[in-house]
Order: C-alpha cells, then sequence, then structure tokens
C-alpha cells in the first residue's frame, strides 16, 4: 500500500511536495484521500465530515509547519492520525448530521443500508470507545491485515487482534439488545 | 478444550466469511452458546460487507489519474502556497538584503566624498601642473615662481600666451632694444607717434621664448 503508480512511496512524495512538486501531492493524494474519507465516514457518520476532514487532512499535509516526522512512522499512519482527530474535535462539538445515504435513498444499496440492522450497526459503531472502532473500520471495514492495522495505530498485532475481538463482542451484544423484543428488554 | 479457547476461532473464521473448519463445527454442534457467537459473528461479517461496498461506492480507491472537483481545488491551493512561499522572504533574504543596503550606502559615501569639488583657486596653483590646468597659469604663474623672482615685480607685464614656466625652469632677463610694434605685440601700449627702437627687459625661459617684458627705466616712453 506504500507505492503506487509511479513506484514511490509515500514517504518519497512527500519529500518531493515539500520542494514543490505538485504532481507528487497529486499522486498522494490521489492514492490516500479515498481511504481517508471512507475512514472519516465511518468514524463520524456523516458524509459531510468525512467530506471536510479528508480535505483538510490535505491542506494540513501542504501546510508548512507540517509535522510530519518519517523517524516517528509512516506517513498514512499521520494521515490517518489527523483524521482521527479532526473527528474527534467534530464529535466533541455536538452530534453530527446522519445524513450518509442520501444519495443512495432510493436503490437497492440504498435500501440495504437503511435496513434496521445497519442503521443498528452504525449506531453501535458510534457508541463503540474509539480505541475498537478504529480497529473494526480498519479491519473489517478497510480490509487491512493485522500487521497494517498495528502500523497505523502503532500497537503490537496482538493488541489489534484483542480489541477487534473484544468490538465484534460489544457490537454483537449491542444489536442482539436493540434488535430483542420490547418485552424482553424490558425484563 | 473450553468455550473461551475457541472465540478466536469462531471470530476468525466469521471474518474469512467460509464455513468452520472441522473441529469448531464439531464445537458448534455441541456448545448453543458458541453457536450463538458464530451466528452473531455471521451477521456482522455480513453487515460489515454491506456498509464495505457502500462506503466504496461513494467514495472508490483511486481509478485512474484524473482528479475531481476537491481535488483541483485542492491543487490550486498547492500551487497558491507555492507561489506565496517563493515570494515571502525569508529571515536570511532579509538580513542579506539589509547586510547590502548597509554596504551600498557605505561604498556610496565613500565615493561622493572622493569625487567631491574642492574649488582651485589661480593663487594655489603651482608650477608643473598638468595641462589641464594651464589656463591658470597665464594670471598666476609668475606669482608663485621662486625661479622668477623679477617676475614679481610690478613694471613686468607677462606675454600674452606664452607657455608657462615649468618647475625649477632656469629664466634670464635679457636688456634689449624693441621695435613698438614688438612691445605691442607683447601687450606695452605704446605711442603710435614714435617710431625708434625702445630699450626693454624681457624675461626669457629656457625654451628662448619671452615670458615677460618691461620698459627700461631711461626708455622714452
Amino acid at each position: 500500500m506504500g507505492t503506487g503508480s509511479t513506484g514511490k512511496s509515500d514517504e518519497e512524495l512527500y519529500r518531493l511536495t515539500r520542494k514543490g512538486d505538485q504532481s507528487a501531492f497529486s499522486e498522494l493524494y490521489l492514492r490516500r484521500e479515498p481511504a481517508i474519507y471512507r475512514y472519516a465516514l465511518h468514524m463520524s457518520g456523516s458524509s459531510v465530515v468525512a467530506e471536510e476532514v479528508a480535505n483538510e487532512v490535505f491542506v494540513q499535509l501542504m501546510a508548512p509547519n507540517a509535522h510530519f516526522d518519517e523517524r516517528k512512522g509512516t506517513l498514512e499512519s499521520w494521515l490517518y492520525g489527523v483524521a482521527r482527530n479532526l473527528v474527534r474535535v467534530v464529535r466533541r462539538q455536538g452530534p453530527v448530521e446522519a445524513a450518509v445515504d442520501r444519495a443512495f435513498e432510493h436503490d437497492i444499496l440504498g435500501e440495504l443500508i437503511h435496513g434496521e440492522n445497519i442503521e443498528a450497526l452504525q449506531r453501535a459503531m458510534r457508541d463503540l470507545p474509539e480505541r475498537y472502532r478504529d480497529v473494526v473500520i480498519l479491519c473489517d471495514l478497510e480490509e487491512r491485515s493485522y500487521e497494517e492495522v498495528a502500523g497505523l495505530l502503532g500497537c503490537p498485532i496482538g493488541t489489534v487482534r484483542s480489541r477487534l475481538h473484544r468490538a465484534r463482542a460489544l457490537l454483537s451484544t449491542k444489536l442482539r439488545w436493540l434488535n430483542a423484543p420490547a418485552e424482553v428488554c424490558s425484563r | 478444550m473450553i468455550c473461551t479457547d475457541w472465540i478466536a476461532e469462531i471470530v476468525e473464521s466469521a471474518r474469512r466469511g467460509g464455513k468452520p473448519d472441522a473441529a469448531l463445527e464439531a464445537h458448534l454442534s455441541m456448545c448453543a452458546e458458541c453457536r450463538e457467537r458464530w451466528t452473531a459473528e455471521r451477521e456482522l461479517t455480513s453487515h460489515f460487507r454491506v456498509m464495505r461496498i457502500h462506503a466504496q461506492a461513494r467514495r472508490p480507491d483511486q481509478a485512474g489519474p484524473v482528479l475531481d472537483y476537491r481535488g483541483q481545488m485542492l491543487m490550486r491551493e498547492f500551487a497558491r502556497r507555492q507561489r506565496a512561499t517563493k515570494m515571502t522572504p525569508t529571515w536570511q533574504w532579509s538580513l542579506a538584503a539589509a547586510a547590502a543596503l548597509l554596504l551600498a550606502i557605505g561604498i556610496g559615501r565613500e565615493l561622493g566624498l572622493k569625487n567631491r569639488h574642492v574649488p582651485v583657486h589661480p593663487t594655489t596653483a603651482k608650477h608643473g601642473s598638468t595641462h589641464g590646468d594651464a589656463v591658470l597659469y597665464e594670471t598666476a604663474a609668475y606669482e608663485t615662481s621662486s625661479d622668477a623672482v623679477a617676475l614679481s615685480s610690478e613694471e613686468f607685464i607677462a606675454v600674452p600666451y606664452a607657455a608657462p614656466l615649468a618647475t625649477g625652469e632656469i629664466v634670464r632677463v635679457v636688456r634689449t632694444d624693441l621695435y613698438p610694434e614688438a612691445l605691442a605685440s607683447m601687450g606695452i601700449d605704446v605711442n603710435p607717434a614714435w617710431s625708434g627702437d625702445m630699450s626693454a627687459e624681457v624675461v626669457v625661459g629656457e625654451d628662448g621664448f619671452p615670458r615677460a617684458v618691461r620698459l627700461a627705466e631711461n626708455s622714452q616712453y
């Protein structure tokens, strides 16, 4: 995942970007922006927030005082970190608009998305602690390997695996509770 | 094996989306709790798949080298910032510019002092100056020449258009009789009615040319 059409790594492209190479910045954007957008979408539950966050991540990347340091981790990890912080700021300001699916309201995928279970799962995910939400999004929604996620989050593989198992257990429990008949819940 | 030992296997197998292996299947057939967890995990995997497809549809991975509208706006911003960065002087450049300015002021002052106009008075001119100063000698040469003490007399009259004396040049005073026309050519007024020779003393330079002239005391002028 580190290299793209030019064969250059993210870090090489970043160095070129710092020297004013617009094509390097463009390639970096094309390579990383979609995943950052989807990550922000799942983290926030809002497409509007996801758009803003994904854009702001790259604005910060081009800023003269961008604090990315290769010695501390990969550029991709830095990008996810910035996105996470931005979503955190937005969530702190209050509940975000849950307008994720407006564009898909009238098609089959939209109907699936608007199914009770999916909506319940999305709500449950938003209520997960951040460290669990992170691994669910990266491992199960972005289909990244444990190794990759461990690198992105800066923690051991075992931690990623245990967090994922714990997160899935929490989500299953929550879904079961949400889908349970009213009389069961009232007991 | 207790059920907690099966959790990892249940989760990973459900995530893969395939059938459980024989050992897990055997355990699931015997343990209702694990079977329930297996069903929940499978359901979760199915939901995640829908969410994943949905998110991918909204923003697929790089389809080509063409930037969308947001990307184009970002590139414009990138170009604008690059231009601004190039035009913004850094502190090193500011320092260099200030140093260059100070240097220019210093050089300008130095040149200005050297080229300042100093008025030259005829009385301060000396023999031996360059030819450019020759015009000054016509009025001042005899006053400053130490070799031509005789020329300091007010009775001597400088011969017009004569070359100035050189520094250290020895002059001779020659007494001679001159025609009135010759005296007139040296700038001495003579009586036009008088036609004879006139006795005069002529200051002659080393080159033999007259520099000044005066009428002798016994002349009839």
